[in-house]
């Protein structure tokens, strides 16, 4: 399109851009009387770094973190300026409807991964390591890191859990040289163990547990770390603790930043049921869930009583020439009903103009 | 739960009923103190079904088809009510963010159709074979669309174009026990010979073609077929020839029923440059994608400002005895700053209360 415009603004004579334009107009890789088509490519890379969010950091500014699962919502996270995207595991829950975040495998999380970084062009892209994919050695750890990467395209990857083996595989991954983000407190991998998705940090021994786990991961070199479900004062000391910012989730006002699902804070699940298990600490934004439902509504109401489509969205034409030609050919072939619909069909739509 | 209330209400002695209450109390697959649940299992089926279908069509009421790729989108539809939910190939583009629909695999296609399949109960699942999955042979197209109802719990498969081994694997597939539905006029899979996604049925030739083709997939055994972009005389044609039901998108008012994509009907994306390209054809019902673009907004806002999280959406305590017992054992461990972060927390907690 733009070289179009090129070409008619610097050509030397009217006649030879027209001719350029004659011939264009044939190319069939400059579509015409398209339906839709595609997105144009970013430019420079504006890509949020780790150098930044350090920055952050330092001068005390929040850091912002949403989840998303494809390309739609790595655009509109990328609209709003968050800090960082996160293609988490909860995609298992909220875009796969399972009960836990369990069942996602690797492969279903780097389809996810590719479409968000498609999506989101200015966000720091961390992709979660799913249940099963690392726990099994550094070695399984760092191979799954390293196609979260090459094949998912991310930035960076997050892990679940401060226990010696996650710590050891933790470091390891920093040194293959990807970036780790750590997550402590409640971590939903882990509910077969935890009794279920239950806040974490609540007596001495828990929250205790909690800043140190935080700092070991610090120690192996993640970059930050996820603080889920835990009292105020714990999450205010594992952040004063750290060097490395916080982020949190169901853990107050005290950390480095925040991070929320997204379809938690749009209100998007409002199913009687869903409504009711939106988290506690989750503030619901809009209601888009409301919003998508009525539309649907209102949808089915146009179809089922012939309003929609109008003649506003009914556009590709056929001259009155050639639809004549179409009803005698078809009434040539035998086709008598199809013919006088088709005639029919001339007829109202020259009527309702 | 349910089995909660049951022994309450039934157990003969008050003893009885707390004793089991103390027992179930312990077990940890009842979930106490959880953060979130998941979905309880639907009962009965109400799945719509071809005969259903076909008595819309018998009586002359308009079918409804929306486009669902995840199990948030699925579950909308069934609260909609809209009749058929179709996962299709059009995933590769509003999903994945490609140009086209070419890109998207076998083994993404089924990712979609099992959480659609999850979150639609009541609608039909007709599920797209994607580009490159059918079109070598009747073989290729039969173990395709095999996987899509086996591993991708569908209830039936549409596939696209008329040419005669089109026609020849559509009719070996009805031969395996699956439904097919049809798609004629413009086929995104042949965009390459098509030169674009360019409207069909245009000239009496093709308008005929529309027609013959149709008519040809439903002597194959189709249950039903999609018109895309053609024009609403060649549109009311084809539907008058007919037997089985047509779909219409951009295809006037005189099909049987209509279709729209999720996203375009919803005006999710709106990225100034898909804004410009939303189908003229389609009619957006909510301009959801600015609502997510001022809720994403709003929530930065928040965070950086410090507003989100306040007390209301940080629900985790911890007792001010070991809040006290944490802080000290914080300073035993040399993490002073840590320890008077946890205390002032504390204070700063109160204050607000």
């Amino acid at each position: 399109m733009s070289c179009i415009r090129f070409l008619t603004k610097h050509s030397p004579s009217s006649s030879f851009s027209s001719s350029i334009l004659r011939h264009i107009r044939f190319m069939s890789n400059v579509p015409e009387n398209t339906v839709y088509s595609g997105p144009t490519p970013q430019t420079a890379n504006q890509r949020t770094t780790l150098m930044q969010l350090r920055q952050k950091h330092r001068n005390s500014k929040p850091i912002t973190m949403v989840t998303a699962y494809d390309y739609p919502s790595a655009v509109h996270l990328d609209m709003a300026g968050i800090d960082i995207c996160l293609v988490g595991d909860s995609a298992s829950m909220v875009v796969h409807g399972h009960d836990t975040t369990l069942p996602i495998t690797v492969d279903e999380m780097l389809v996810h991964c590719r479409a968000v970084a498609r999506g989101a062009k200015n966000p720091m892209l961390v992709g979660d390591l799913p249940f099963g994919s690392y726990e099994s050695s550094s070695d399984q750890a760092v191979d799954t890191a390293v196609r979260i990467l090459k094949e998912g395209g991310m930035d960076a990857i997050k892990l679940e859990g401060g226990s010696p083996s996650r710590i050891v595989a933790a470091k390891a991954i920093v040194e293959a040289g990807i970036a780790v983000m750590g997550h402590v407190g409640l971590t939903p991998q882990a509910i077969s163990v935890l009794g279920g998705f239950r806040p974490q940090g609540r007596n001495i021994l828990s929250a205790v547990k909690v800043v140190e786990t935080a700092l070991a991961l610090q120690e192996a070199g993640c970059f930050s770390v996820v603080l889920e479900c835990v009292p105020a004062p714990v999450a205010a000391a594992a952040t004063a603790a750290l060097q490395i910012p916080t982020i949190g989730i169901g853990a107050g006002p005290f950390c480095s930043g925040q991070v929320l699902v997204y379809h938690d804070l749009l209100g998007m699940l409002q199913h009687p049921h869903h409504a009711k298990v939106t988290p506690k600490f989750c503030k619901q934004y809009a209601r888009v869930g409301d919003i998508i439902n009525k539309a649907l509504l209102e949808y089915k109401e146009d179809v089922t009583n012939g309003s929609f489509p109008d003649a506003h969205h009914s556009p590709y034409k056929i001259s009155e020439a050639d639809a004549e030609g179409f009803s005698n050919e078809l009434q040539k072939l035998g086709f008598d009903k199809a013919a006088s619909a088709a005639s029919e069909a001339v007829q109202k739509l020259n009527a309702t103009k």
